[in-house]
């Protein structure tokens, strides 16, 4: 039964019943509610439990500023922390109160205010510390808190992320902002309007104003139908602009998309004019117990009874130091409520407010020092400001403000700096940083026609438009004298500045005498304004109280900085459509499909290209696998997909010398036909890359990266080109996907290549151990390139990824009567550790340089300078301990050595001497073995060392790292 | 109900990678080969089923249809051109996507930040970008847009694609 339902008015659909749960329990309410209104039409009041005392708490705003009562919505649009005042209300909704337990009414965390006093600001600093903060930390955690995220994504529906772009993105759609609008959409601009509420209108929907002699109402339905039939322009609702970034890059999530299987959707827009037209939000009074469910904001009630025609209590107070509450009591009175009267702590109330007040008792000069009432508001103390006089009047709604303060978020995050206004008691926009301008209640502009006028203005500039003719709005005018706190003597009680995050007067004093008298220090101390709500009611309260206590202007205080979100924003909206399988990115070769359908176990393996690691066959385990891969290999032919590796074309007259600079050998000297080995240096002398460069002709040449490094390299090779020698004749494309290679290797891989066709002599003599010769392989168009990364016999056929499915498959086939074997990466890993080959990320760790790794010989000496060389010079010049490559045979050769296990001296606890980088079972040595970067490791050969493990050690005779063809007779074959 | 649009994979193209100044490789190829250059960056000129596209200083891309490809590999003898023009062809690196339809343009913005507003991006324009994530080469068609992406990237696209169709 909404009992508190006016029988007619709002901004409610009557004919729309819905039905909901809250906290278990069935209610109804109607389309146009939000949760909040809903629940007050219902005579909800106890709503919520506070953050860290559990103090039962009610609604108190009407919007994004809600402080006090979030909610947990369940099952189909599951969602945690949602400020019930933001939360639309559908037909099935259900939803719980946060942090309490079992209910708000009877919640067992209440407790926690018996010893309130032990837990003020920062008692996890001070308390909590014996026997250790960790023992006690879960339990706190849980005692204050929030809700969890939903434990499941959401059941129907999924998130959206999308760009747009527009000449002139408004931000709200009140009054400032539809006039700004409307004048960049007459004059042609492509706008973005985006406002937070449900309708347009702002704060018209809340109060009762007119514009051009009539509703103001009728005026924004007129200019939203103009909008709307602007091709130029999206209007957005029910979309709040959360994040203003660089370069007028900014966030909006629209939560009402009209596409209905999208949840949310998060926009991001590069506009060329941001106009601010975020209004103004009123902010609270500071006095004992202003948290008490029935403690409202006045402007907050005023919504409640003119746009969702609710009475949020039958009796209410009125505390206020400023004129705006004055129409907000005279709409309650209106609207049936009993206003018993206006505590006006200025001792001089205008004229004009006390014109609207009319018969309402205005009571000047008094403060509220004290509410009656625990879960429920029953009755306000009011007295002077010197606490003489003190009476109780019954209520059971107290309705406070404390003046209005511009929504300067956005203003904010976009790096715009703020002044305090004297007139107005609050900080306004200065200086901004980027190209926006804030209008009408943002700016402190706040009456309607200051409104109109300003975001007309501000459009007209941008623009260079002329001024429209603007209609006539309801007068208004605002006066205030700041009150940052009750202070009248009889004032007892905890007095909060921040409601959500529970930070009391007495909180920011302790901080303050404990020496945290910076705004910034005070904030993370207390914690005050870093909750949900960002501070929208409290900051600027805790700002005038610092002041207070210190004696100084609050200009001279300052404001703490305002970071996005403005308000809360799902995890899922941000993500879009990044989820499950494109969470990542991955990358595919033409072969994929097949490796898959061959039982394949994929993994990404560099680069985000998804590799097989294995190729498993019926019963067998992974070792197994690998080493049937491994002995195809090493005792016949197996195959395995090269495509990914990174593979640039370079062209020009200045190739050689380039290649030169960026290789640490010489690779100028190659002829047509031929191929290097070479390594690639950072500027300070570590491993960049390791790969091949082949000279295809006089100008063109070849290189060939590891997979992972192939974006590095290229940017690498385009830094020096375009900074260091941008004279030089030098092009680079990048040819990854152009060249598939499918690597044939083994014993018998000649004569596999053989089988398959081709016009290109394979013989030792005509396709010697690194050359390479263009041709047709399987009447494919093809290049072989002899290289071996597993110490076999190897011939690298790359083709175009056009034909690279049919060369595999061919291979396949052609090879069954010679034992051919699909080889994974995990098979590649052995083999390469068995010849002693290096890997980047395994030996290559980013400190090693290549005469640790035993390759000394890859510097050149004749060259007079490449990247990376006086930086290795230096560094060995210091003659210090350097970590060099080794083979390790485990003593005991059943046991594996853990990569990445550090080697200490006798396995004892001390500082370690080096690592294992890899560690596989050899199929030709039929032990495990590994490679180590050991302290002076080249002159170790024949020393046990001992890996150090959690429980135990590991000796291992330390050796040459190759323990495979050590001269290279079989790859060379 | 997911939007009025909808993709579909080309097949590839073929495509040559052009460096050098305008002069060397006009100078290589001959006036009569090209379309002719684009006047303007991010600009395409098409004739007689060739499209170059200018997608960076002094890079253009030249593509037709794959089955022109030997005859332009003959044209353009990349093996043989002068140090000053580098030719490459890369037919085979980009995997293009046609997306069309009436929300087509909204469909590519959730993946591509470029403004593809015609008056930010007109008929004849033609611009690497952002495509979920990944370089891509966006340019308009009748009724949408094709987008081209890095070949190994395809298969992702696709998924990425089909999931913003929804």
């Amino acid at each position: 039964m909404q009992v508190r339902r006016l029988p007619s008015g709002g901004r409610i659909d009557r004919d729309r019943p819905l039905a909901f749960r809250f906290n278990g329990k069935g209610y109804m309410g109607f389309s146009g509610d939000t949760l909040a209104s809903a629940l007050l039409a219902n005579k909800v009041r106890l709503t919520a439990r506070s953050f860290k005392y559990h103090r039962p708490r009610g609604i108190m705003g009407s919007g994004p500023e809600e402080p006090a009562t979030l909610v947990e919505l369940e099952g189909r649009h599951a969602s945690a922390n949602r400020a019930a005042t933001t939360v639309r209300l559908e037909d099935g909704m259900a939803a719980r109160s946060v942090n309490c337990w079992p209910s708000p009414g009877l919640d067992l965390g209440a407790v926690s205010q018996l010893f309130a006093g032990l837990i003020p600001a920062g008692f996890y600093y001070k308390t909590f510390k014996w026997p250790g903060w960790r023992l006690y930390e879960p339990a706190i955690r849980r005692a204050a808190g929030l809700a969890g995220a939903p434990d499941a994504p959401p059941q129907d529906g999924h998130f959206e992320a999308v760009h747009a772009h527009a000449d002139v993105l408004v931000v709200g759609a009140g009054p400032a902002g539809l006039m700004a609008a409307l004048v960049a959409g007459r004059a042609g601009c492509r706008v973005f309007l985006a406002d937070e509420r449900a309708e347009a209108g702002g704060s018209l929907l809340d109060r009762r104003l007119e514009i051009a002699g009539g509703p103001a109402l009728d005026w924004v339905a007129e200019t939203v139908a103009e909008l709307t039939s602007m091709p130029n322009v999206m209007h957005l609702q029910d979309a709040t602009v959360w994040a203003y970034r660089e370069h007028n890059f900014l966030m909006v999530n629209e939560r009402s998309p009209a596409n209905p299987s999208i949840q949310e959707r998060n926009w991001r827009v590069r506009a060329g004019h941001v106009i601010l037209a975020t209004g103004a939000i009123e902010r609270g009074l500071v006095f004992p117990d202003n948290d008490r469910p029935g403690v409202m904001l006045a402007s907050a009630a005023q919504a409640y009874v003119n746009r969702f025609a609710v009475k949020p209590g039958e009796r209410a107070v009125v505390f206020a130091n400023n004129d705006s509450a004055y129409a907000a009591a005279a709409n309650l009175l209106a609207s049936g409520v009993d206003v018993a009267a206006i505590a006006d702590s200025r001792d001089a109330v205008p004229g004009h407010a006390s014109d609207i007040a009319g018969d309402i008792p205005v009571m000047a000069g008094s403060v509220v020092t004290g509410v009656r009432g625990q879960r429920s508001v029953k009755g306000a103390t009011v007295s002077g400001r010197d606490g003489r006089g003190a009476s109780t009047i019954e209520c059971d709604m107290l309705l406070h403000s404390g003046g209005w303060n511009p929504a300067v978020h956005l203003f904010s995050q976009s790096r715009g700096s703020l002044r305090y206004d004297e007139s107005l008691a609050t900080f306004v926009p200065d200086e901004a940083a980027q190209a926006c301008v804030s209008v009408g209640a943002a700016a402190g502009e706040l009456s309607l026609a200051s409104a109109l006028r300003t975001g007309a203005e501000a459009v007209a500039r941008t623009t260079g438009t002329e001024m429209p003719d603007l209609p006539t709005a309801t007068g208004e005018s605002y006066a205030i004298t700041p009150l940052w706190r009750v202070d009248a003597p009889g004032a007892k009680g905890r007095a909060f500045l921040d409601i959500q995050n529970d930070v009391t007067v007495d909180d920011v004093h302790l901080a303050l005498r404990e020496g945290y008298d910076n705004v910034e220090h005070v904030k993370r101390y207390t914690t005050g304004g870093m909750g949900f709500d960002q501070g929208k009611t409290g900051n600027i309260n805790i700002i005038g109280t610092i002041a207070l206590q210190k004696g100084v202007p609050l200009q001279d205080v300052g404001a703490t900085t305002f970071r996005p979100p403005y308000t809360p924003v799902s995890f899922g909206a941000i993500g879009g459509i990044r989820e499950e399988s494109v969470v990542l990115p991955y990358r595919h070769t033409p072969v994929t499909r097949w490796n898959l359908d061959h039982g394949a176990f994929m993994y990404e393996a560099g680069a985000r290209w998804r590799r097989p690691g294995y190729f498993p066959r019926g019963d067998e385990t992974f070792q197994e696998t690998v080493n049937r891969e491994c002995r195809a290999v090493r005792e016949g032919v197996g195959v395995y997909d090269g495509s990914p590796l990174g593979k640039f074309e370079l062209k020009g007259r200045d190739v050689g010398r380039f290649l030169d600079h960026v290789y640490t050998n010489l690779m100028s000297t190659l002829e047509p036909g031929q191929c290097r080995y070479g390594f690639m240096l950072t500027e300070d002398g570590l491993i960049l890359d390791d790969g091949v460069a082949m000279r295809l002709g006089e100008h063109r040449w070849l290189v060939s990266t590891s997979t992972a490094h192939a974006d590095t390299v290229n940017g690498h090779m385009e830094e020096l080109l375009q900074t260091q020698f941008p004279a030089w004749n030098v092009y680079v494309t990048t040819v990854t996907s152009q060249w598939n290679n499918a690597t044939v290797c083994g014993p018998k891989a000649r004569a596999v290549v053989a089988a398959l066709g081709t016009d290109i002599g394979l013989s030792p003599e005509e396709l010697p151990f690194m050359r390479f010769a263009d041709g047709h392989v399987a009447g494919l168009p093809a290049r072989v390139v002899r290289v071996s990364f597993t110490g076999e016999l190897s011939f690298e056929i790359n083709v175009a990824p056009r034909h690279m499915r049919e060369l595999w498959e061919r291979i396949m086939e052609t090879g069954v009567p010679f034992g051919i074997e699909p080889v994974g990466s995990e098979a590649s890993h052995v083999l390469r550790v068995e010849k002693g080959f290096l890997s980047l990320g395994h030996e290559v760790d980013g400190t090693v340089d290549a005469h640790d790794l035993g390759m000394g010989w890859i510097m050149s000496r004749k060259k007079a300078d490449y990247v990376g060389k006086r930086s290795v010079e230096l560094r060995r010049r210091s003659k210090a301990v350097r970590r060099e490559l080794v083979g390790l045979l485990p003593v005991d050769k059943k046991i594996q050595i853990p990569e990445g296990a550090p080697l200490t001296p006798g396995g004892e606890k001390r500082p370690s001497e080096g690592l294992v980088t890899a560690c596989v079972w050899s199929v030709v040595l039929n032990r495990w073995v590994a490679l180590a970067l050991l302290e002076n490791g080249k002159s170790r050969h024949g020393e046990t060392v001992h890996v150090r493990l959690k429980d135990a050690t590991i000796a291992a005779d330390v050796m040459e790292p190759v323990f495979y063809d050590p001269d290279g007779r079989k790859m060379r074959s | 109900m997911g939007y009025d649009a909808s993709f579909e994979r080309l097949p590839i193209n073929a495509c040559f990678d052009l460096k050098g100044s305008e002069s060397a490789l006009g100078e290589w190829m001959g006036a009569e080969l090209l379309p002719g250059f684009p006047t303007e960056a991010n600009r395409c000129c098409k004739a007689d089923g060739l499209s170059l596209d200018h997608v960076g200083p002094c890079r253009w891309l030249l593509q037709a249809d794959i089955d022109r490809e030997a005859e332009l590999n003959a044209a353009l003898r990349p093996h043989a051109a002068p140090a000053e023009a580098s030719i490459v062809r890369i037919s085979d690196t980009m995997t293009t996507f046609r997306v069309a339809g009436a929300d087509a343009a909204h469909v590519l913005a959730i993946g591509c930040p470029l403004d593809l507003h015609d008056t930010a991006f007109p008929e004849d324009a033609v611009s690497f970008t952002e495509f979920f994530g990944h370089k891509a080469l966006v340019r308009r068609c009748a009724g949408g847009f094709d987008v081209s992406v890095e070949q190994s990237f395809g298969d992702m696209t696709e998924d990425c694609l089909a999931r913003a169709l929804r």
